[in-house]
């Protein structure tokens, strides 16, 4: 048995701490066994603070009991399913009070637990049971509905005294001797969590007829997770190799720690080669992330973390005396300010890569010459065509919209967008240039068309290639025969390559 | 509808295939054979790697290569699961009109050495119906395992004379025009990559039928990564912040790869070093310093953070302030 179960409190009297929410507790039992019908009651405070132990132990006073916890799924027809049926059947008979207890209701959410809050709302509202729940964070917005509709009962930490009075206890009981101070070290540690100094305890005690301050080394401090700007000050602002390993225990994807510390390197550091030296150190640990997540060894990671906190940190001759801002990496902003253009980019080139079994990257590395072939309206169409583009896509490549073919419709597309001035500017201009165009080609056009059906009557290689085209793209065989006249207007359209803005 | 020329005048045949000649009599004798055991095609990028494949195929599989050869894209946003899950369903059933069913799957590299593992049970559950074609930039990037399960064939980059070939056959059938110089300029660009140096000849094109050396200039000026001379200039003159914003701007909206970046990067220090702006030392330098970099990203480090780091030797080589 854990030494946690084992020296679990096992009456109201036995619990440390909190005296005045374990007589609220007590009132409350007494009014429903008194058949009273109180709010139900909401335990908030850290965790290890007897919460639970508390509910468990206003449960013996009722005549059964039910709980879920976090681990149970806990949506809208789970909960009124589970706690429904506890309540009809509790009801026949007044002494027979089930009480119900819902533990950590501050972490319901996602799916899984779609409506759980809801639910809880309405078996409330019902109120034939008691109810007891339990959360830890007292400003959670997910219990904030629920705080107005109970008794809200603040469980505190317990003091470090009294947490050592009880680590005295068992260790009496255990027969261990020890020393005090380990001890006081032990309940310091634990930040007021007496589970975890029970446990931490345990491991250093079981079996052993004594402790000393060097099994203390044995138990890790309870992880301090840091704000992830703290542990980029630290980096940039200190030399001290201690500081700054602490400083690297946060929660937070290595890449990301290793963007926010390159972001800001230039804004503390001032001297070229400070900068040159982090870099360099950033190069290398962005290396070994590269490599642990190839190799999918990420025993690589240690030396990611040590190059970019401490090898960034002693790149740096004195330590800086001055206020610096740091700022949320520019990449992310980009990124999410590109979002809707990297989407086009993407879907373009998955469509492009299709037809010439491509990936994107591949893809992308060709749409400057696209971008250039599009500028040509006959090419634009046909390759548009055979993309599979739309006119959003197509924008991609080309300021203006694809011109209709002259032949089917003759310049309806440029009456039909009239509607803005810019576009009306753009059509206009369009026509123009398709009448010289019309002027310069013609000399060109008859050998042109000549040459194209000579191609298609050849028994060609590109048989194949045909036939494929045609399997997919059947119905869009329309533009087959084609001219391509030289345009050399349409330079002046051209816009930059690789500005898609 | 014949898409855009390199589509439109992609080998349809092994025969047709340029370039490869150490490789294509040996492929052919598979065919001859009518038995292959699984393939890896490693070279760079253009040099006809997914067209060797896909004339393989037809040859091999002949009328119905269509329903039998199964094409499949590692390096895409896909997870290993998507690819797993594709090649079970089209190994599980028996070839139809053809004696094996072929899976292709491109920049096998790029996937990660847990999904290549994935991959070479898979590989290894299914040979008895169908053979892999697997194809890499980088064979060094591929886990033994997988290395030796392949015949392996390394592909060339393509050799100036037969680019120059092939784009006179293109720009015949498509009554245009090339000088000399032009395809020259073409060649020099391209780098051994047919696919670049078909798309400047289609984009020159566009310009004018008649392609002369200044068409493939302006193409290739507006095909290469912009502002990479501001980025330079601005670290040069100590402003770091500035040139490294323009850098993420370029990368990350702009969506510019690393390999083109740090190939132009070097092309404009180059330049800069003949036009006198940089002496020999510097130069030096930070030609050591570029190669250091190239090699870290081409490792499957992040690009972006790699060039930025790059910047700083430039912040160092500028004028003292």
């Amino acid at each position: 048995m854990l030494w946690t179960e084992k020296y679990n409190p096992k009456n109201f009297d036995e619990v440390l701490g909190n005296a005045k929410a374990k007589d609220e507790i007590e009132d409350w039992i007494n009014a429903w066994i008194l058949g009273e019908h109180p709010k139900p009651l909401l335990l908030v405070g850290p965790p290890g603070t007897g919460k639970t132990t508390l509910a468990h132990l206003a449960a013996q006073e009722f005549a059964d009991s039910i709980e879920l916890n976090a681990s149970d799924k806990r949506s809208y027809d789970i909960l009124l399913r589970t706690i429904g049926e506890a309540s009809a059947t509790g009801s026949l008979f007044n002494q027979g009070l089930k009480l119900i207890i819902l533990d950590e209701v501050d972490g319901i959410h996602g799916t899984d637990d779609r409506g759980g809050v809801r639910a809880i709302s309405k078996i409330i509202k019902e109120g034939h049971h008691p109810l007891i729940m339990m959360a830890n964070d007292p400003y959670s917005k997910r219990i904030k509905s629920l705080k107005t509709k109970c008794q809200v009962i603040n469980i505190k930490k317990v003091h470090t005294n009294s947490i050592v009075a009880l680590l005295k206890r068992i260790c009496i009981k255990e027969g261990v001797d020890f020393e005090e101070h380990v001890l006081r070290t032990l309940a310091k540690q634990s930040k007021g969590d007496l589970r975890s100094a029970i446990n931490d305890l345990e491991i250093m005690a079981r079996g052993k007829k004594s402790i000393t301050s060097a099994d203390l080394e044995m138990i890790s401090k309870k992880d301090d997770i840091h704000n992830i700007f703290d542990s980029v000050r630290t980096v940039l602002k200190s030399k001290n190799p201690q500081r700054i390993r602490d400083a690297m225990r946060v929660e937070a994807d290595p890449a990301f720690i290793l963007e926010l510390i390159t972001e800001n390197v230039p804004r503390e550091y001032e001297k070229k080669d400070e900068i040159e030296e982090a870099y360099e150190m950033i190069s290398q640990a962005d290396t070994y992330l590269g490599r642990a997540f190839q190799t999918r060894n990420y025993g690589y990671w240690k030396y990611t973390y040590d190059l970019m906190s401490l090898g960034v940190a002693l790149s740096k001759d004195e330590t800086y005396r001055k206020f610096t801002r740091y700022a949320n990496s520019s990449v992310y902003t980009l990124l999410s300010k590109s979002r809707a253009k990297r989407d086009l980019r993407d879907r373009v080139a998955d469509k492009i890569g299709e037809k010439t079994h491509s990936s994107r990257r591949v893809v992308r590395e060709q749409f400057p010459c696209l971008e250039m072939m599009f500028q040509d309206n006959d090419l634009a169409r046909e390759l548009a065509d055979y993309f599979n583009l739309d006119d959003a896509e197509v924008k991609l490549f080309r300021s203006r919209k694809i011109p209709k073919r002259k032949k089917a419709k003759p310049k309806k597309s440029s009456q039909k967008d009239t509607g803005n001035k810019v576009e009306k500017k753009e059509s206009s201009a369009v026509v123009k240039r398709e009448g010289k165009k019309e002027k310069e080609v013609k000399p060109q056009k008859s050998p042109k068309k000549t040459k194209s059906t000579t191609k298609k009557s050849k028994p060609s290689q590109n048989k194949d290639v045909k036939n494929l085209a045609k399997e997919k793209e059947a119905s869009n065989e329309k533009n087959s025969t084609k001219k391509k006249p030289s345009n050399p207007e349409d330079k002046e359209k051209q816009v930059s390559l690789f500005s898609f803005k | 509808m014949q898409g855009p020329w390199v589509e439109k005048y992609r080998p349809q045949t092994l025969d047709e295939v340029v370039g490869q000649d150490h490789i294509i009599p040996r492929l052919k004798r598979y065919v001859e054979e009518g038995n292959m055991p699984n393939l890896m095609f490693t070279g760079p990028a253009g040099v006809g790697k997914t067209t060797t494949a896909l004339a393989l195929a037809k040859e091999m599989l002949g009328e119905y290569w269509r329903q039998n050869f199964l094409e499949l894209n590692a390096s895409d946003a896909r997870g290993i699961d998507t690819v797993r899950n594709d090649i079970k369903n089209f190994s599980r059933l028996k070839s139809v009109g053809a004696p094996f069913r072929i899976i292709f799957l491109d920049e096998v590299d790029n996937m990660t050495k847990d999904a290549q593992h994935a991959l070479r049970r898979e590989m290894e559950m299914y040979t008895k119906t169908s053979s892999f074609i697997l194809s890499c930039n980088y064979s060094s990037k591929i886990i033994d395992p997988i290395q030796s399960r392949c015949a392996i064939f390394r592909f060339t980059p393509i050799k100036g004379s037969q680019i120059i070939k092939r784009l006179k056959i293109i720009a015949e059938a498509e009554n245009v025009t090339a000088t000399a110089g032009a395809l020259e300029s073409i060649v020099y660009f391209a780098e051994g990559d047919m696919r670049r140096a078909v798309n400047i000849l289609q984009a020159s094109s566009t310009i004018d039928n008649q392609i002369t050396e200044e068409s493939v200039h302006e193409v290739i000026s507006k095909a290469k990564p912009q502002d990479v001379r501001k980025i330079i200039n601005s670290a040069l003159d100590g402003k770091f912040m500035e040139a490294r914003d323009l850098l993420r701007e370029v990368m990350v909206v702009q969506g510019t790869s690393g390999e083109d970046m740090i190939t132009q990067i070097y092309r404009e220090v180059s330049k800069m070093a003949m036009e006198g702006l940089l002496d020999q030392e510097t130069y030096i330098d930070l030609i050591e310093n570029i190669g250091k970099f190239d090699y870290r990203i081409r490792e499957g480090s992040n690009p972006r953070i790699q060039l930025e780091a790059l910047l700083t030797k430039f912040l160092l080589k500028g004028k003292e302030s």
